[in-house]
């Protein structure tokens, strides 16, 4: 296949949802990500967040990055590993 | 990773100069106020480093198979259990005289308390937070939670609007069952830590039926080399990361005990009802008087006394104020609107169900189940039971709502 690898990486903004939705909707995205790509990035202020998305993606085969971008703002990073592609 | 970029430790110290300003005023008024100023403080500020909140304790259970909440949930009520019960073994050595300790939670119990544990389990799963929660969000600058404070005040004065019928047709002779009557203190105590077991039991094994995933260790931190460097970890520790959840449950229950030992257990929903019932009085829309409501301990609606301040007064504003310092100094605080037209109308209909709830079951997640089962008393697990089947269906209307 010739085809080039997506570079472009989906964000999901969740700034201002109130709880538990930043989860869900990264849930959600995640579930509905198609099989070449390789990553999302989700944007939120919601510290809580922090704790239950790494879970979360991690049930469905994604590692989690997260790095502090502002006053109580995080980039969540999450790639998905290798062990479950095809799945 | 977390970076010192956006803390402000300046910031943070004028925020807690104001609460020590507050103190000092409050204290000059009367001593109450301010030793109610300082527990609020603390309950908020515990309540936001640990993000110790309650409607998530059960909610996740069911949404996630996740149970970290609900285990410093029942980590607190063990602890809080073993302080009531000694305080009350002491207020009534001999139960078989059929008193009642007099400030303990202790609550009529009947379709009221089912009733309030259903509709406020629902509320607090829509509302993405119970009323504990809601206040320390409020602090934490979520402009939802705001909104479903304004709920619960509405909630209340509705549930005042038709206490006279639910006390006439229930409460009034509603039994208020207290364990340490019928199997004396060390056995009523031994029985509610056991049953807090085997609700643990059941949510450990929730947790590994879901797949439990361990989350991500926490950063290592090198090794002081010094007692300021030590110091230093310290106050990071209590101020800037976030607190794990059963230090934070164990110390809920011990500041718990603290407040019930110095007056009353935690709770105020009844303060919150003054503050609706007062403003209703402003419009010539109060609500008659509330019958029965002076023979009644826990947080049962209170009737407007034309007062501005009263202790718990000081204890509401102090929660606020207590998360509001702590989210400062940890670089946490931010205004969070929502942009979903819908959650606003989630947030305001789940504080009214809260607030109805709470006004009849006289307490909310504080008042009817983290005062009542330590305080031994039968409604507080008949109230927890109806708000997990309360937060159960929440959990499946909030994933319609997504």
């Amino acid at each position: 296949m010739a085809r080039t690898p997506k570079t472009m990486v989906r964000t999901l903004d969740v700034r201002g949802e109130i709880c538990p939705y930043p989860m869900m909707r990264t849930v959600s995205a995640l579930k509905k990500l198609s099989t070449d790509e390789r990553a999302l990035e989700v944007v939120t202020d919601h510290a809580p967040a922090l704790e239950t998305i790494p879970t979360q993606a991690a049930r469905l085969g994604f590692q989690t990055d997260i790095e502090e971008t502002g006053a109580s703002e995080w980039r969540i990073m999450l790639t998905r590993t290798e062990a479950v592609e095809g799945s | 990773m977390r970076t010192a970029a956006d803390r402000n430790p300046a910031l943070g110290l004028t925020v807690w100069a104001t609460a020590a300003v507050v103190y000092v005023a409050a204290h000059a008024v009367d001593t109450e106020f301010s030793m109610f100023w300082v527990f609020g403080l603390a309950f908020g500020f515990v309540l936001q480093r640990a993000r110790f909140c309650f409607a998530s304790a059960f909610r996740d259970i069911f949404l996630l198979g996740h149970s970290r909440n609900m285990k410093g949930l029942l980590l607190g009520l063990a602890v809080a259990s073993v302080g009531f019960g000694l305080v009350m073994s002491r207020q009534v050595p001999m139960t078989s005289l059929g008193v009642y300790p007099p400030s303990a939670n202790v609550l009529p119990l009947g379709i009221h308390t089912g009733l309030g544990g259903l509709l406020f389990g629902v509320g607090m799963v829509l509302a993405g937070g119970c009323v504990s929660g809601s206040i320390y969000r409020m602090g934490e600058g979520y402009i939802a939670s705001w909104v479903a404070f304004a709920g619960v005040m509405g909630g209340l004065l509705l549930s005042a609007y038709t206490w006279n019928w639910w006390w006439e047709a229930h409460i009034a002779a509603a039994p208020r069952l207290w364990l340490p009557h019928w199997i004396g203190h060390p056995s009523a105590l031994l029985v509610t830590l056991l049953a807090l077991a085997c609700v643990y039991l059941w949510v450990l094994s929730v947790e590994h039926r879901a797949g439990m995933v361990v989350p991500r260790s926490s950063r290592d931190q090198p090794q002081p080399e010094s007692v300021s460097d030590d110091l230093r970890s310290v106050a990071r520790i209590l101020f800037v990361q976030g607190w794990p959840v059963l230090p934070a449950g164990a110390v809920l229950g011990g500041l718990n005990v603290l407040l019930f030992t110095a007056q009353e257990p935690w709770g105020f929903t009844g303060e919150v009802s003054r503050w609706s019932i007062g403003m209703a009085s402003l419009v010539n829309a109060a609500p008659g008087p509330l019958a029965g409501v002076e023979e009644l301990p826990g947080c049962v609606l209170v009737p407007s006394d034309g007062l501005f301040f009263n202790h718990m007064f000081f204890l509401v504003c102090g929660m606020c104020f207590g998360s509001f310092a702590a989210a400062v100094g940890a670089g946490e605080f931010k205004l969070r609107v929502p942009k979903r037209p819908v959650r606003y109308a989630q947030s305001l209909g789940g504080g009214v169900l809260m607030g109805y709830g709470s006004g009849i079951a006289m307490g909310c997640t504080i008042g009817a189940l983290f005062s009542a089962i330590p305080s031994l008393a039968v409604n507080g697990w008949v109230f927890g039971a109806f708000l997990a089947l309360g937060a159960w269906i929440g959990t499946h209307m909030i994933q319609r709502l997504e």
